[in-house]
């Protein structure tokens, strides 16, 4: 019998020993505060906070970096995880990749998708999966190609995979007052009077916001009050979304896109092609994956490509994506790109 | 006999034994020190347990108590899946407070939830952490954050007591509390979000869900004396 931990040694993976007890707080700290209701938390004899595995990548990537090894490095991971639900069981089987400082990013993408796709295949051969796949650096480029303001920028990027809350805030964006405070001063005018301020109440030097803060976000807020979301770019915006095809035809319907409504993905989508070519070197059939425009897997360590693997439900067997913002989080000094896939071998298993 | 559970002590035991003898019945405290039982007579016979807001909430949660009286943020915040255990059966119009979102007063880029997502989203490439939140609200906190505004780079502080003092001592950058008439906030340099309010509470005649019959039946009965 084939194992998902025998498909891991093929692939000549490090696979590093990886603790049950985990620090709690980098998953807090990367995956929000959401995370704590469905993780299991326990208390260290000095008070620190711990809880069982939720997942491998974090501590993977903290593994990574603790040991100070060399880059390019991949590891391999198969082992149980625990999230709390409010029914069923709390343990769960996952086995994935996580592939480290690779510089050649679309080889490296496409090396993840293919293996996330071998895996599936050898533990389940008589299934065809469904794949999709987005690109969240092509609607970043795309919203800096519109010269959004660039708070409008960073708010439409946070909720870019919640395709209700993108629609919400084309919709309805709110147009701010226009009267705002200290209207009629410059930064340094609002930095002096906000450092009065804060020394009278004892805010200043606690360690929190600063009056740079706040005079940037002021003056911030004055451009984005003289500058909403127009009507043609929302329509772009929208149309973008809404893309869907084959993904050996994405590059060329992104190309139409382009000349369609007059904007330029750039190096994105240099990137997006490059990737598609690395994909054909290795042997990955295009056609059987679906580019999706909108689709993202809504966490804020996600950089660019993101896909996620079905089987008749639309629960993903795998989830995966490059995530080259996760390892300065977790303290590596340096940029280090990376990218893999979790799988659900349970859900696998279950088919 | 049914047993009911008031809060034991302050303002909110007051109003409730206020309230009660408006409606005909007469609370008595058990004598002997043993304080924390009574008896409820007149229009209505109880027995009455006293125990602490926030007691009252879990028990009622665990089953062990039918009936209690307390706030509905230690409802929402204490219970999960809070509907389909309990059944708030009258909001009683006194101890009213809501629970908010407040930032120091200085903050005065930030006026609204969206203001507030930027500034968390930005937080911790300006100072190396998560924007921190005190609270005792940790469940209300994630749902009003997370749940309806999208904001999820934030931490939570636990803080049982002075919560409104967190972000001048540096423990926490904003809070989200209690409060009645806003001056604690006010006095501390705090400002309520223009969309901060996440609830509007009051204290809650309450009973525990799938009660038998009978108990049902005195419930109805009890809330009809309220009603008068």
């Amino acid at each position: 019998m084939l194992s998902p931990l025998s498909f891991l040694q093929s692939r000549n993976l490090t696979i590093p020993e990886i603790s049950i007890l985990q620090p709690a707080d980098p998953f807090l700290d990367t995956a929000g505060e959401a995370l704590r209701r469905r993780i299991f938390l326990s208390e260290g004899e000095s008070g620190e906070a711990l809880c069982l595995r939720p997942e491998f990548t974090i501590p993977v990537c903290r593994h990574h970096i603790a040991s100070h090894a060399n880059t390019p490095a991949r590891y391999g991971y198969c082992g149980t995880v625990f999230r709390q639900r409010r029914e069923g069981g709390s343990e769960f089987t996952q086995a994935g990749i996580e592939d480290l400082g690779d510089t050649n990013e679309a080889a490296a993408d496409a090396r993840c998708v293919a293996d996330a796709v071998d895996l599936l295949a050898m533990l389940r051969p008589e299934f065809k999966p469904n794949i999709v796949l987005g690109d969240e650096a092509l609607f970043v480029a795309l919203l800096e190609a519109l010269n959004l303001a660039p708070v409008w920028q960073s708010r439409l990027t946070r909720m870019f995979g919640d395709n209700a809350k993108l629609a919400d805030a084309l919709e309805n964006h709110v147009t701010l007052p226009a009267a705002l405070p200290f209207d009629e001063l410059d930064f340094g005018a609002i930095v002096t009077r906000i450092e009065a301020e804060m020394l009278a109440v004892g805010l200043l030097d606690s360690g929190g916001r600063t009056p740079e803060d706040i005079a940037a976000r002021l003056i911030e807020k004055r451009v984005l009050a003289a500058s909403g979301i127009s009507a043609k770019v929302r329509e772009i915006l929208t149309a973008f979304l809404a893309l869907e095809c084959p993904l050996d035809q994405a590059e060329s319907v992104l190309k139409q896109f382009q000349t369609t409504h007059q904007v330029q993905f750039g190096i994105a989508l240099q990137h997006f092609s490059a990737r598609l070519v690395a994909m054909r070197h290795a042997s990955i059939n295009a056609a059987n994956i679906t580019f999706r425009a909108s689709f993202g897997r809504s966490l804020d360590y996600y950089s660019a490509m993101q896909f996620e693997i079905y089987v008749a439900s639309d629960l993903p067997l795998i989830g995966g994506g490059r995530y080259n913002r996760l390892m300065m989080l977790l303290g590596a000094t340096k940029p280090i790109p990376a990218v893999g896939f979790s799988m659900w071998l349970d859900r696998v298993e279950g088919l | 006999m049914i047993t009911l559970a008031l809060p034991s002590k302050g303002r909110l035991k007051d109003d409730c034994i206020a309230l009660l003898a408006r409606a005909g019945c007469n609370v008595e405290i058990s004598a002997k020190g043993r304080a924390y039982r009574g008896k409820m007579s007149g229009a209505f016979e109880a027995d009455i347990a006293f125990l602490s807001a926030s007691e009252i909430a879990r028990e009622l949660a665990a089953g062990t108590i039918d009936f209690g009286v307390t706030g509905e943020d230690l409802i929402r915040e204490s219970v999960p899946d809070w509907q389909t255990k309990l059944t708030i059966m009258k909001r009683l119009g006194f101890g009213g407070a809501d629970v908010v979102v407040a930032v120091p007063d200085v903050w005065h880029d930030v006026e609204t939830m969206e203001d507030l997502g930027d500034v968390a989203a930005g937080f911790r490439a300006l100072h190396g952490r998560r924007l921190r939140i005190a609270t005792k609200y940790w469940r209300l906190t994630q749902e009003f954050f997370t749940a309806k505004h999208g904001v999820q780079a934030y931490r939570i502080v636990e803080s049982l007591g002075a919560t409104e003092g967190a972000p001048a001592s540096g423990a926490a950058d904003l809070i989200v509390d209690i409060t009645s008439t806003g001056e604690t906030l006010k006095a501390n340099g705090l400002r309520i979000l223009a969309d901060g309010v996440i609830l509007k509470s009051e204290a809650c005649l309450v009973s525990r869900a799938g009660l038998k019959t009978k108990k049902a039946a005195e419930a109805a009965s009890l809330l009809a004396l309220l009603a008068a």
